[in-house]
């Protein structure tokens, strides 16, 4: 088993709002604690999803591991170098090993450059190669991400879709990067585009041991792509284990519906293999009401009481409510980790 | 049989593109009936135009050259209306080879015709729902106060409480929580979900006879989604609304569709009964369909993480358009017997069995069209 490229401990990030005369006159405002409290790790050669709605703080995970923005607290330790407090100059080096596939196919594509000018300047980064060398890495790029060589002289607004985000590989490969956060890297593309580049990705993966955090809400590509889930809800990891472990043994009633929101408007192949799923998460009742998910009143006790269809069949439990027992993740099994008091 | 509510007759929707000096034809033929009761489901990826045929219909076309052909009719009230009543004597196409050479347009008089042929259809007769309902939404007013000036405008219900009353009984219908609260809220105050119901229930109030659903849930997380997409299925059997539903969601048209239209490149190259186009069993398939439906993971796939069949190549641009089949350049079964048909010659939209037709020159029904 190799080791982990990238382990995560206790990570918080807690952004402060400042809304109101009150606030401004204090100058202190309202903790929104975007992620608050979490740890997994990530080997080489590995894909860990990380699924959840908007707002349940995968992005801030994303970029937090890689020192785009700072966490307020916890540790980041990538390949055994706890890098959780280094400063820019010490994080530089680093950075070329640990990239991000942004969501929008735009990010990072200079409109004013050329598609050669802005793989040049990716790698010319981090070190000075001679141009013949430049030459046979682009043309090694372009390989790599199946890019006809005519495109290089087009610039981003020319490309169709598919081709910006080959593009966008192609610039976060220049570096030789071992890990990679993709933050839904398929979710602005065309239905047929998106098999091409969730293919891409993965033979990337097999060619260069590459290690991906895969962010994304499109829970079939989730699925296929990782060998670990993790589901957040409110900024905190409610479930973790193998992806098809969560998909078809949830054992989270907030996994169990995520993945039963996708059955109900799925076509009947895919609802009948979810099926499992969406029946478990239904429970007694038929279809679970699904309240409002609210950062601003957080409940006390478990988060997602106040959506919760388990904690309506169980008579409201004043456990899910006590504000001393937030239920923790606890292994259930094969490194299948839950936190629900029923779980 | 009844005539469809709305027919659509070799629409033609064209822009141009100063970047490229070239016409990009957007719809480029396209004929749809939707009958009434029924929701026809328009499924296709970006640029199949498949939005622009919405808005072609609802009259939203500004950008130019714009409609430049075809007919849209819509039976209502015991009235047939032409919505591109006289398009002809303000657009001339010039056509050389099958191509478009030039389109001459007086877009401003035909805009300000248009107006006077929407007069009374759009919003009340035709009314639609957006993708992004945030930004259709007024933000300097109330969800309650744009809700009642629909219903003042365009139903019998006049009287500022009687309106109101009704406004509090459509938000009721689309399962917001206490409407009565609601009512007051402004659009930023609440949810994106909440948004989209808000504007089901504003399209709704009209009363109209044809909704148009323009990627109803893209956009929404995936729960919000499912919830829309049940809302949408629960309206159509509570009201038997007459919906035009675009998606590039497979599982949304699937879910929703009574007829589906699947577009690629400008054109429809299916379209049948929901279980003939797009169900697990189908057997005749235009290839397009069979590569959208493949690229979707299946269990299967997932299963045995196997590799996804793309569809190799790029979304057809409609600016160049070929000669021969649209989809010809990605076409996965072209065989030798039909080889010079797809490359040469469009083929026609021929039926293959009834009410259901194919474009593609592998099914013979096509030939004889």
């Amino acid at each position: 088993m190799s080791r982990p490229i990238l382990e995560v401990t206790d990570l918080r990030k807690h952004y402060s709002q400042r809304r109101g005369l009150a606030s401004m006159l204090t100058g202190q405002g309202r903790v929104i604690p975007a992620v608050d409290g979490v740890s997994f790790y990530l080997r080489e050669n590995e894909t860990v999803g990380l699924v959840g709605e908007s707002g349940c703080g995968k992005t801030t995970i994303g970029r937090t591991v890689l020192r785009l923005s700072d966490p307020s607290s916890g540790r980041i330790v990538f390949d055994g170098r706890d890098i959780t407090t280094l400063s820019r100059a010490e994080l530089r080096p680093l950075r070329r090993e640990m990239q991000m596939i942004f969501q929008d196919l735009d990010a990072g594509l200079n409109p004013k450059m050329r598609v050669r000018d802005i793989l040049r300047e990716a790698l010319t980064v981090h070190e000075r190669p001679s141009d013949a060398e430049i030459a046979s890495r682009i043309r090694e790029l372009l390989e790599q991400v199946s890019l006809k060589d005519s495109k290089l002289a087009n610039f981003p607004s020319e490309l169709s879709g598919g081709e910006k985000r080959r593009v966008g590989i192609a610039r976060v490969l220049a570096v030789r990067p071992r890990l990679i956060v993709a933050d839904e890297p398929t979710s602005a593309l065309d239905i047929s585009i998106q098999a091409q580049v969730v293919n891409l990705l993965r033979d990337l993966q097999k060619d260069l041991g590459l290690a991906y955090l895969f962010i994304s809400h499109d829970l079939p590509i989730v699925e296929l792509v990782s060998q670990k889930v993790a589901v957040m809800y409110l900024g905190r990891i409610v479930e973790m284990g193998l992806a098809e472990n969560i998909a078809h043994q949830p054992r989270h009633p907030y996994t169990g519906i995520l993945w039963s929101s996708l059955a109900d408007k799925q076509s009947t192949e895919v609802s009948a293999y979810h099926d499992g799923a969406a029946r478990a998460a239904r429970g007694a009742a038929e279809r679970p009401t699904w309240g409002v998910f609210d950062f601003e009143q957080p409940a006390s006790g478990c988060r997602f009481a106040p959506r919760c269809p388990l904690y309506k069949d169980k008579g409201r439990p004043a456990v899910c409510t006590d504000p001393a027992s937030e239920p923790q993740l606890r292994d259930v099994g094969h490194g299948h980790v839950v936190a629900c008091h029923f779980a | 049989m009844d005539a469809p509510l709305l027919a659509i007759e070799n629409l033609r929707t064209y822009f141009y593109s100063r970047a490229k000096r070239a016409f990009i034809r957007s719809v480029d033929g396209v004929s749809l009936g939707v009958a009434r009761g029924e929701t026809l489901g328009i499924v296709g990826e970006s640029g199949s135009g498949k939005s622009v045929t919405a808005l072609s219909a609802a009259g939203l076309v500004t950008a130019g050259p714009g409609v430049i052909g075809g007919r849209i009719d819509l039976h209502s009230n015991g009235a047939r209306r032409n919505l591109l009543d006289g398009l002809e004597n303000y657009a001339r196409a010039t056509e050389q080879d099958g191509r478009v050479m030039a389109v001459e347009k007086d877009e401003r008089g035909w805009l300000k015709h248009s107006e006077t042929l929407m007069a009374g259809v759009r919003g009340k007769e035709i009314a639609m729902i957006f993708q992004n309902p945030r930004s259709a939404l007024n933000p300097y007013s109330t969800i309650g106060k744009q809700l009642v000036e629909t219903i003042r405008l365009h139903t019998s219900f006049k009287g500022e409480s009687e309106a109101k009353e009704r406004a509090i009984h459509w938000l009721e219908r689309v399962r917001i929580d206490s409407p009565r609260l609601r009512f007051d809220n402004f659009p930023f105050g609440m949810s994106g979900g909440m948004c989209q119901r808000a504007m089901i229930a504003m399209a709704l109030s009209a009363e109209p006879s044809l909704l148009i659903a323009d990627e109803p849930t893209t956009g929404l997380d995936a729960t919000i989604q499912s919830r829309i997409v049940d809302l949408l299925a629960q309206l159509k059997t509570e009201t038997g609304i007459t919906t035009l539903l675009i998606s590039h969601d497979i599982s949304v048209i699937q879910r929703l569709s009574d007829r589906i239209a699947v577009m690629y490149g400008g054109t429809v190259v299916e379209t049948g009964r929901a279980a003939e186009v797009l169900g697990p069993q189908a057997q005749v398939r235009h290839p397009y369909t069979a590569a959208l439906l493949a690229s979707v993971p299946s269990a299967e796939t997932i299963r045995r993480k196997s590799y996804l069949q793309a569809i190799e190549g790029e979304v057809l641009d409609t600016i160049e358009v070929p000669r021969g089949c649209r989809f010809y350049g990605r076409c996965n079964r072209v065989t030798e017997a039909i080889r010079e048909n797809c490359a040469g010659l469009e083929p026609p939209l021929g039926e293959v069995a009834p009410g259901h037709k194919v474009r593609c020159w592998l099914y013979p029904a096509a030939g004889k069209a």
